[in-house]
């Protein structure tokens, strides 16, 4: 028996019919088309899935849909604010936080839970944090580059890129110019 | 060398063409896509490891409401296919030969129905003896995988170049070992996925997360019994492939065959468990017995080998991934006498395939740690016998691969000092050791037919911005990105003026696609080729414009200057307006080739596989705990030689997934097999590294430049991952004595070990 249910995502109400045993992640891709949320595992351990549900990170392939009315969901499209990108976006544009970019939007959901509880994470605590969603292209280097880039603050307000992907690149080749070639050692860890 | 210097935009640091897309969740992956009806597909598999098919009755899934079609091997044409060997249908063929195995499919209107539908579907089965081990299999009376394969051998090498016979006896140390590896799942976080669609006119479009778009074409096309170009395959967004989406399975032929039935859109979309059975092929995994004989120096005299391949049910890419762990490490080092027999057996398992490393990775698991036992039989540092043998530029192996540039040597250098090795080893702490292990890899492959090319299309468009079709692809690993840097740093316009197209076989020219570490080097110079071609029109028709000859102009930032005149210019956007808008206009537009200087090896497979090599060294430093047998990589680092590094973002990417993934076969992947059926076919029990797994690694590229590669790049996709288990087997021993000659390295084996030593 399909239900009446009212979904609240990244601020827009959506009203949609499904049946009670539906699950966030296929009420949020297939019912309500914002298909940034990915499937990965099916059971809650890769992390693909993530999104906020009150601001608490949610693996939505084990959340019905359901119980998410009257609450406020957050999914990777609702992050970009103003027409520029989030700080965690663009510190993975920059950082190079991403390669195949499916686990991605699960990892920048991920880190953005966690910053917005506690700004100020040591490494330890994002390795910790971060290692709920896994990611099989990166080794997480530049995962936990990119987040720690944005604690630092790294990544100032002011750069912010639009969203549009034109304009944008102009300018990220300018971000990049002068480091060019040293290939020296780099550690991490 | 002194030209890499003036790159502007090749060796700088650039995100990704594809980025946006990326970090705002807005990329379009294949599960991600809805046509208009679209259905969804499941498939019914084999949930025994061997078994006749008596009978399948499919009335009762067909009249289930919003089922819309239901098909079996009656719906095809029953030709086999295949990448080396056509051994596999798209639907079982009166046998099923491994659990997981394609027999029926339904689509339905949605998932709930389309499962319900595979539950009405009855099969009868009558089982048959089964044979799960390579070795059982090989024996006389063992059951035959596929009649008429003898002893179950779908392939075997017997390669000797010099005599090892001689070089043994003339060799002061000889050891002697056997090792086994595992196969090891890609786990792309994207599972294999398809979206066909089938027109009246009898074409098939089919979009899918492949990372070989011409190949699957060849092969879904193949298995259809249709031409080539009655098969339109676009590519969506890769997420991760890694090998697994080379398309040596089902899935997307078993989309086509149900689009057609059901006159709809078919998307199917593999569950993790599916992807684990019969999605992506999982690494082949080999039982090596080695011995090999070395001078007092470290020189080493001889190799034998005796490889065991497990093929699985089906060939796929085993046959050449066996073939690469036979020879490929003879390039690594200076070798004179050599011999390999290895054999690829089937058995009633998952069918093996492609995974980074294609085969290195298991021979180098075996090859790097009898080198490293005859360093410790002969007293001398792992580093110095690595060194005494690192390939040198000139080098041919002895089964004629040409070295061209090869900066082995200041690998082992930069691995020495990023380790600090010299200090470690004088002041070894108990239980902490350290292992090293150097390896080869290719820039493409010439094993697909006499050819190990690509081409590539660019053109400039009217506002001066140039877009680069090519049928290779982007999986994620940045090959956009760097083609794009090629073509910008060739036309001399800036890098956000150049598009990458998306990879579709009917509207760019053949491609091989990704695999084999060669789209940088391959493709690369065929994207340099077309650039070049189409700079020349540039300077053709802006020569008219400026009233200069072609000699006396430059393209720089997007604009035609002449030399020391630079106040007289014309962008390149108004260059390609003069040229077209105008009597007998065209536009700019060119296309470029390349086939690599390779040679394709004969029947005694001596040849040269690659118009270039890529090498490295790698180095560990383990902690083990005696009481629990628990490892613990302290510091992990790896050099490289990939040529000129085109995107130092992207080339570090590289390695750090390669290394992660390394560590992951090291020491805790498994899949665990009982009777053919698997246990653990999910991420809960097959375990991934996770962030808080990887060691501090540091890294390093050689300064290195290729002369046939584009502005001297060459590969480095799969140099990361094919070291990595012997490098951490290598430490463990150095750091408590024991070696553990079966992956993973679980704390397990260690401990029992350990235990073995103490009684010892």
């Amino acid at each position: 028996m399909k239900k009446h249910v009212v979904l609240n995502v990244n601020g827009e109400e959506h009203d949609i019919e499904i049946e009670p045993n539906r699950l966030l992640l296929h009420a949020l891709r297939d019912d309500i088309g914002l298909t940034g949320t990915k499937e990965g595992c099916s059971i809650g351990v890769c992390g693909a899935c993530s999104v906020t549900v009150d601001g608490r990170l949610v693996s939505s392939c084990l959340t019905l849909a359901i119980a998410c009315q009257g609450k406020e969901i957050t999914t990777i499209e609702g992050l970009a604010k103003d027409g520029r990108l989030h700080p965690l976006q663009q510190a993975f544009l920059e950082y190079g936080g991403f390669q195949c970019g499916i686990c991605t939007p699960g990892q920048i959901m991920a880190a953005k839970a966690l910053l917005d509880g506690n700004p100020n994470p040591s490494e330890e605590e994002v390795k910790e944090w971060m290692s709920g969603n896994l990611c099989r292209c990166t080794g997480y280097y530049k995962i936990l580059e990119s987040v720690m880039a944005v604690v630092q603050n790294k990544v100032r307000t002011e750069d912010l890129l639009p969203r549009e992907r034109i304009e944008a690149r102009i300018q990220s080749l300018d971000v990049y110019k002068p480091e060019a070639r040293t290939h020296g050692s780099k550690s991490h860890g | 060398m002194a030209e890499a210097e003036k790159f502007s935009v090749v060796g700088h640091r650039v995100t990704r063409v594809e980025g946006y897309e990326k970090v705002t969740g807005e990329a379009r992956y294949v599960g991600d896509l809805q046509l208009p009806g679209m259905l969804i597909g499941r498939i019914l598999r084999s949930p025994y490891p061997h078994a006749r098919i008596l009978n399948i009755d499919t009335s009762k899934a067909e009249k289930l409401r919003g089922v819309k079609a239901v098909v079996t091997a009656e719906d095809t044409v029953k030709r086999p296919w295949g990448a080396f060997f056509a051994d596999q249908y798209p639907l079982s063929v009166g046998k099923v030969r491994y659990v997981g195995e394609e027999v029926a499919a339904v689509a339905a209107l949605d998932p709930d129905v389309a499962e319900e539908a595979l539950n009405l579907i009855e099969v009868e089965y009558e089982e048959l003896p089964a044979v799960f081990d390579a070795e059982e299999a090989m024996q006389e009376g063992a059951p035959l995988v596929h009649e008429g394969k003898a002893r179950n051998i779908a392939m075997t090498i017997d390669v000797e170049r010099g005599s090892v016979e001689r070089a043994f006896a003339e060799s002061d140390v000889i050891v002697e070992d056997t090792f086994e590896s595992i196969p090891q799942w890609h786990c792309a976080i994207e599972t294999i996925g398809s979206v066909a669609d089938y027109a009246p006119n009898g074409k098939y479009t089919i979009h899918m997360n492949t990372q070989t778009l011409f190949s699957a074409r060849m092969r879904v096309a193949a298995a259809l019994g249709v031409r080539e170009t009655d098969v339109r395959i676009i590519q969506a967004a890769v997420g991760g492939g890694f090998g697994g989406k080379s398309c040596d399975d089902n899935n997307p032929i078993v989309a086509a065959i149900l689009a057609r039935k059901a006159r709809k859109p078919v998307k199917v979309i593999n569950s993790r468990e599916e992807e684990f059975l019969a999605g992506s092929r999982p690494r082949v995994n080999m039982k090596t017995w080695i011995r090999m004989g070395f001078k007092k120096d470290g020189q080493i005299r001889a190799k034998h080998l005796r490889i065991i391949a497990d093929n699985g049910a089906y060939s796929g890419k085993a046959p050449a991934i066996t073939g690469v762990a036979a020879l490929r490490h003879d390039t690594c080092y200076k070798y004179s006498d050599v011999k390999t027999q290895a054999y690829l057996v089937y058995t009633n398992k998952i069918p093996t395939g492609a995974f980074r490393g294609f085969g290195n990775p298991s021979a180098e698991w075996a090859v790097e740690q009898a080198i490293d036992e005859a360093a410790h039989e002969l007293g001398i540092d792992p580093l110095e016998i690595a060194r005494v043998n690192a390939a040198e530029p000139g080098y041919v192996s002895p089964h004629g691969n040409r070295v061209t540039s090869c900066e082995l040597k200041q690998c082992i250098d930069m691995a020495e000092k990023m380790m600090d090795w010299k200090q470690k080893r004088a002041a070894k702490k108990p239980k902490t050791g350290l292992g090293l292990a150097c390896t080869v890899h290719v820039s493409g492959k010439r094993h697909f037919g006499d050819y190990d090319g690509s081409s590539a299309t660019i053109k400039i468009n009217e506002d001066g911005k140039a877009l680069i079709l090519s049928g290779e692809g982007e999986v994620g690993q940045g090959a956009a990105t760097a083609l794009c840097q090629i073509a910008a740093e060739e036309l001399g316009i800036p890098m956000e003026d150049v598009e990458f197209s998306q990879a579709d076989t009917d509207l760019t020219t053949f491609c091989l696609g990704a695999f084999g570490s060669r789209l940088t080097y391959v493709a690369g110079n065929a994207v340099k080729d077309a650039a070049a071609k189409a700079k020349q029109q540039i300077l053709e028709m802006a020569s008219e414009m400026l009233e200069a000859s072609p000699d006396d102009l430059m393209v720089e930032g997007g604009k035609v200057y002449v030399k020391g005149a630079e106040a007289k210019a014309v962008t390149v956007a108004d260059v390609a307006r003069a040229r077209l808008f105008r009597r007998s206009g065209a536009p700019i537009v060119a296309s470029g080739s390349f086939d690599a200087d390779s040679v394709l090896p004969d029947e005694t497979r001596y040849g040269n596989e690659s118009g270039a090599y890529n090498f490295a060294c790698q180095a560990a430093e383990v902690e083990v705990d005696t009481e629990t047998g628990q490892v613990k990589v302290l510091k992990y680092v790896a050099a490289s030689d990939c040529g000129t590094v085109i995107n130092p973002i992207g080339a570090e990417g590289q390695v750090e997934g390669s290394v992660a993934q390394g560590l992951g076969y090291a020491l805790i992947e498994g899949l665990r097999m009982e009777e053919g059926r698997p246990i653990n076919p999910n991420f809960s029990d097959y375990r991934l590294p996770s962030m808080r797994d990887m060691p501090a690694l540091a890294h390093a590229f050689a300064k290195s430049y290729e002369p046939t590669g584009p502005f001297g790049a060459k590969g480095l996709g799969e140099l990361g991952m094919d070291p990595t288990a012997a490098v951490i087997s290598n430490a463990i021993f150095d750091a408590v004595g024991v070696r553990v000659r079966t992956l993973p390295i679980t704390p397990e084996k260690v401990l029992k070990a350990l235990t073995e030593k103490g009684k010892s």
